[in-house]
């Protein structure tokens, strides 16, 4: 441990208090507040087992609600990431498409939420808006920076047979990305259906809706129902994922591998 | 229009003429210096060289990818430059393979060579993989020549290093070019799938009339298969020699001298 270390390790904890002193986080508080917690508890445990079919069909609009705005989302994020990725475009193309991708993502997916509630009114709808935005800003990023790391070679090689740049496109970049794009299809999916439950908070749609009113009315019973259904669905989705990567993704993994050697 | 002829150096017997090309990486270090090179329509050339002597550099100028910070270099009386319409319309004609081979990992053998038909395929074609049955018969008949019949459908990443070589000179060959450019294609094989992989590349030159121009680091190699060796040091073009009947021929100065070209080359290794 030399003498720097312990600087720095000494600069963290002070900012470390002095932040939790700004944002009122005292300890004492915490401990204090734990037998509101059991009271919570409590309630929750008196689950009422006849809104179960309620639950049922919240979650499956909310997946349904998460599944158009990842695949429509997807659809719109590929072709602007093809612009965005600096290696297939000049500065003009990629600096602007690259500007409006990191303003998409600058608001959380809540916030468009509310610009669409406001847009088009309460309901599963204006979810679906907020779902797409969001999914376009992030796979859009995402999917351009693994153009940019796409082996350069290929791409030279096929380029100096004078192929258009829809055809390299086509037939070296899709092609080169499609695995990664799958892995990111499956997170974006798993993360929407997480996102979409919340988004009811702001009237949005999905199965938010329920848990924020029951919450609201201190039906802690019967929010938790809604819960534990969320928390089973997604534990599902995290399993199917990992057994469609497995078999897809993990196998061209490896092929990249061999092909180094 | 009633333009005069101007002044030319090109002959039509030369597909390739290189007059005192320079190239630079900045503006003090020369990559290339006063290369001076024709080639005959039709040659089997060679090009050898150590690492870092230029000889990649000089096949990148070749097919527009790189161009010279001074001199003129015509293929078929057009200046190679990737990014001018006239050179990129007759890119199709020049198959090049990199020493990585850049195939497509991902997709088969077959979709690898097709690519190779690409330049000919119309738009909406293309973008739907709607290859017509000639250019899928074409593409067969590729992959018997180069022996990899019954392989089509494996994925490129799947292969060894011989059967990669021979996808990459499948995919250079469906183009239908008149030029072949192959940098260092067997460096890095054994002695017999070397010569394999040699051969196939010559007897298609010698099949479809092509203009082979192809860097080695191996003079005997380049020797044994090549009319011309241009000898690449530092730079600078310090030999071009072949083989007449059991002679080696300076083509520099005239000279016919077996053992003491072998020396030079020897010695500058």
């Amino acid at each position: 441990m030399t003498p720097k270390n312990n600087i720095i390790i000494g600069i963290i904890i002070a900012l470390l208090v002095i932040a939790s002193y700004n944002v009122d986080a005292n300890p004492i508080d915490f401990v204090e507040g734990l037998p509101n917690l059991a009271v919570i508890v409590e309630e929750m445990v008196l689950v009422e087992p006849k809104y179960i079919p309620t639950a049922f069909w919240a979650m499956l609009e909310t997946i349904q609600m998460a599944f158009i705005g990842t695949v429509v989302g997807v659809a719109i994020a590929l072709p602007l990431s093809m612009l965005a990725a600096r290696n297939l475009n000049n500065k003009y193309i990629y600096g602007p498409t690259r500007a409006l991708l990191a303003a998409i993502r600058t608001f959380p997916s809540i916030l468009w939420a509310i610009l669409f509630v406001i847009m088009v009114g309460l309901g599963p709808f204006a979810g679906v808006l907020a779902i797409i935005m969001y999914t376009i800003g992030f796979i859009g990023k995402l999917q351009y920076e693994v153009i940019e790391t796409i082996d350069s070679d290929p791409m030279d090689a096929v380029n100096s047979i004078g192929v258009s740049k829809l055809q390299l496109i086509r037939y070296v970049v899709i092609p080169e990305s499609a695995s990664h794009l799958l892995g990111q299809m499956l997170y974006m999916f798993d993360y929407n259906v997480r996102q979409t439950s919340i988004l009811g908070l702001v009237g949005a749609g999905g199965i938010g809706f329920y848990i924020i009113n029951y919450i609201k009315f201190f039906e802690y019973g019967k929010a938790a129902i809604f819960m534990l259904v969320v928390l089973v669905t997604v534990l599902v989705i995290d399993w199917i994922s990992v057994k469609i990567r497995d078999k897809y993704i993990v196998k061209s993994q490896h092929g990249m591998e061999v092909i180094t050697k | 229009m009633s333009q005069k002829p101007s002044f030319s150096l090109i002959s039509t017997k030369k597909i390739i003429q290189m007059n005192d090309v320079w190239t630079s990486y900045d503006s003090k270090n020369f990559a290339l210096e006063s290369i001076n090179l024709s080639i005959d329509r039709g040659a089997n050339y060679a090009i050898v060289g150590q690492s870092g002597s230029g000889k990649s550099t000089l096949l990148k100028l070749m097919n527009g990818m790189m161009i010279p910070s001074k001199g003129i270099i015509k293929i078929d009386y057009v200046t190679p430059n990737m990014n001018d319409k006239k050179f990129k319309n007759m890119m199709h004609t020049i198959g090049y393979i990199p020493q990585s081979l850049g195939l497509v990992k991902n997709i088969t053998v077959l979709e690898n060579i097709l690519i190779g038909a690409l330049p000919r395929l119309g738009k909406l074609e293309s973008l739907l993989k709607k290859f017509p049955e000639h250019e899928i018969q074409e593409a067969k008949k590729i992959i018997s020549q180069v022996g990899l019949s019954g392989k089509e459908n494996r994925k490129a990443y799947m292969l060894s290093g011989g059967e990669k070589r021979r996808v990459a000179i499948a995919r250079a060959l469906m183009q239908k070019p008149t030029i072949l450019l192959a940098d260092e294609i067997v460096s890095e094989l054994d002695h017999v799938t070397a010569h394999e992989i040699m051969k196939l590349i010559t007897g298609a030159q010698k099949r479809m009339n092509l203009t082979a121009i192809m860097v080695h680091h191996d003079i005997e190699l380049a020797l044994e298969y090549a009319n011309r060796v241009a000898v690449i040091k530092e730079g600078q073009k310090i030999l071009e020699i072949g083989v007449e009947g059991d002679t080696i021929v300076d083509f520099q100065t005239g000279d016919m001298n077996n053992d003491e070209i072998m020396e030079m080359y020897a010695n500058d290794s």
